[in-house]
């Protein structure tokens, strides 16, 4: 947990959250943004929300231009998406180990463009911080702090109910910059259906770089894991070509002592009568 | 460990770390041309296949407990991508560019040494390169307990529900079939246009649609014959443009685009199953039904469920 002062908590939040976590929260009430079948999902699942959690990061993103006939790496690009989303989930993560959260679940990370100034990006994570019910510590992540994780109530009792734990949300990221075509090469491909090889290596190696550094992050939370992985691509309003891979997900231990497998439920076959 | 520490250990170099993207991005095209999987994706798989690095799942946790109760283990997520240049045909272009990316995800598959590729979603990424477009497959790479790996992994272009639903009632997903095809009419007569009738059916555009549709189905069924014995049809995608021809001539351009998920199904045996009716705990869309969007490449199919 990094505890430079850009990480403390206000007075007056700290007083709020006071009252919450003791003798499940008596003196004060919780706050969540949760749905009622997430409120009760996670209540069965045997954990009480204690508090939404809140980290923000306004961050001005440097310029970096691509070669204009080369695929590459937008490395400034790629170090400020991952340095913002750091900032903003550390912060999060700060205000549950305030509160005394073991965990923070339906993690919302987003990122808006604010439209005085291009390269300004606001990133904002929000989740609900959790404590289990009878004060198991087990729940918690690799370092002791709250585990965060991206999935919503129910998601998170299924993930128990399948035997395992959300210990930390992974992600990987890479901006990357697309080769232009010379006039000549395209003039050359008109009237042919053929592959454009160097755009497909460009995708090829822009995915894989985001999707090692989700693997690695999970390497070092210790998970054995990851689930719900979204490997999707975006653009930030940089030039046209260039584009970012980010995969995220939510990785996972298994909870060996707690839910042995042979203990979990099979599921049945039903028709949802909702819609 | 930090989020941005993955930096923390990266060559300052950076020459040096063009260099080495120039030099992977050569060993790619060089391994996709040769029908090969890049080199360090290979290493990924491994890796992962070995329990070596965390696997990885595109899966939901409602669908990991369903395929752990039914002895199916998440290896990898595996990816596939071909871009196209569409020089002669657009609506050809892509029964070719989704077979190649299909081709490649197989391989993949392979490197991880699983039985079948689930939740196999199709993707285009909108970069909107002039007259060319890509054809990216993303799935999560499956083994199932007691098989060997196979030679030959099925895809399954389904969410990893659907799987266990099809699987528990006999039927196997066995891969994806395309059905495409476009044809050009000139109205000489004039007889398309008929701006002072009233309701009459306009025969030759009809017509030309019946044609477009009929082969395109005809394509998509044999494109499916060598993979199963039916299909569950989750794109229908077609488009009709008029332009002006030379000698004010309108010209025509009726195209249709048909994909499926292929089965390979026992007729007229029962499902094995009742099936009890519940509320779902569900807040909005509910995963039971699988009912999520699985390609986002044909826009005007995107309310249509995932097959």
């Amino acid at each position: 947990m990094p505890s430079d002062d850009s990480n403390k908590m206000p007075t007056h939040a700290q007083e709020r959250l006071k009252g919450l976590r003791t003798s499940q929260h008596s003196s004060g009430v919780f706050t969540s943004d949760f749905t009622v079948n997430e409120f009760l999902l996670v209540r069965k699942a045997g954990f009480e929300p204690v508090g939404l959690c809140v980290g923000t990061c306004v961050y001005h993103v440097g310029i970096q231009y691509g070669n204009w006939s080369k695929n590459q790496e937008m490395d400034v690009l790629s170090k400020a998406m991952y340095h913002a989303r750091e900032l903003a989930m550390s912060r999060m993560r700060a205000e549950a180990t305030a509160m005394g959260a073991d965990g923070i679940v339906g993690v919302k990370l987003t990122i808006k463009r604010l439209e005085w100034d291009e390269h300004l990006l606001e990133f904002i994570a929000i989740g609900t911080g959790v404590v289990h019910g009878d004060g198991h510590k087990g729940f918690r992540a690799h370092d002791g702090g709250p585990f965060t994780s991206d999935l919503t109530g129910q998601d998170f009792w299924s993930l128990l109910h399948s035997g395992y734990r959300p210990v930390e949300m992974v992600m990987g990221s890479c901006v990357y910059h697309v080769a232009h075509r010379g006039v000549l090469s395209a003039l050359a491909r008109a009237g042919q259906n053929v592959e454009l090889v160097n755009f497909t290596s460009a995708m090829y190696e822009a995915r894989e770089i985001a999707v090692e550094r989700m693997q690695y992050e999970a390497a070092a939370a210790k998970a054995e894991g990851v689930v719900g992985v979204d490997i999707h691509e975006g653009s930030h309003g940089w030039q046209t070509h260039v584009i970012e891979f980010f995969a995220i997900g939510t990785a996972v231990l298994p909870l060996d002592q707690e839910i042995a497998p042979e203990k979990i439920a099979d599921p049945i076959m039903v028709l949802s009568v909702n819609d | 460990m930090g989020l941005f520490d993955v930096f923390r250990n990266r060559d300052p170099g950076v020459e040096a770390q063009r260099a080495a993207s120039a030099q992977r991005q050569a060993e790619i095209v060089d391994s996709l041309s040769s029908g090969a999987v890049p080199a360090s994706i290979r290493t990924r798989l491994e890796a992962t296949r070995c329990g070596a690095a965390p696997w990885i799942a595109t899966l939901t946790p409602a669908e990991l407990l369903i395929t752990r109760s039914h002895g199916i283990k998440p290896i990898a997520s595996v990816s596939a991508t071909c871009w196209l240049h569409y020089g002669w045909s657009w609506t050809l272009g892509h029964s070719q560019g989704w077979e190649t990316a299909l081709q490649r995800l197989r391989e993949e598959a392979r490197a991880a040494g699983a039985n079948a590729v689930l939740d196999v979603k199709m993707r285009t990424i909108p970069l909107g390169i002039e007259s060319s477009m890509d054809f990216t497959l993303v799935g999560t790479a499956v083994k199932i307990d007691g098989l060997s790996p196979s030679s030959d992994p099925i895809i399954a272009t389904i969410p990893a529900l659907e799987f266990v639903k099809l699987l528990e009632a006999d039927v196997v997903p066995t891969g994806i079939a395309v059905g495409a095809h476009y044809e050009w009419m000139n109205d000489w007569r004039g007889g398309a246009r008929q701006t002072w009738m009233g309701n009459v059916e306009s025969l030759q555009l009809s017509n030309l649609w019946e044609l477009v549709r009929q082969h395109a189905h005809a394509q998509l069924r044999q494109s499916a014959q060598s993979q199963g014995n039916g299909v569950l049809a989750h794109v229908n995608f077609s488009q009709m443009f008029e332009r002006e021809g030379s000698n004010d001539v309108k010209q025509y351009l009726a195209r249709h685009i048909v994909i499926a998920t292929t089965i390979d199904a026992q007729r007229g045996v029962p499902i094995p199953h009742d099936i009890k009716m519940v509320v779902d705990m569900h807040a909005g869309q509910t995963p039971l039904t699988g009912a999520r969007g699985h390609h986002q490449s044909y826009p005007s199919n995107d309310r249509d469920g995932a097959i």
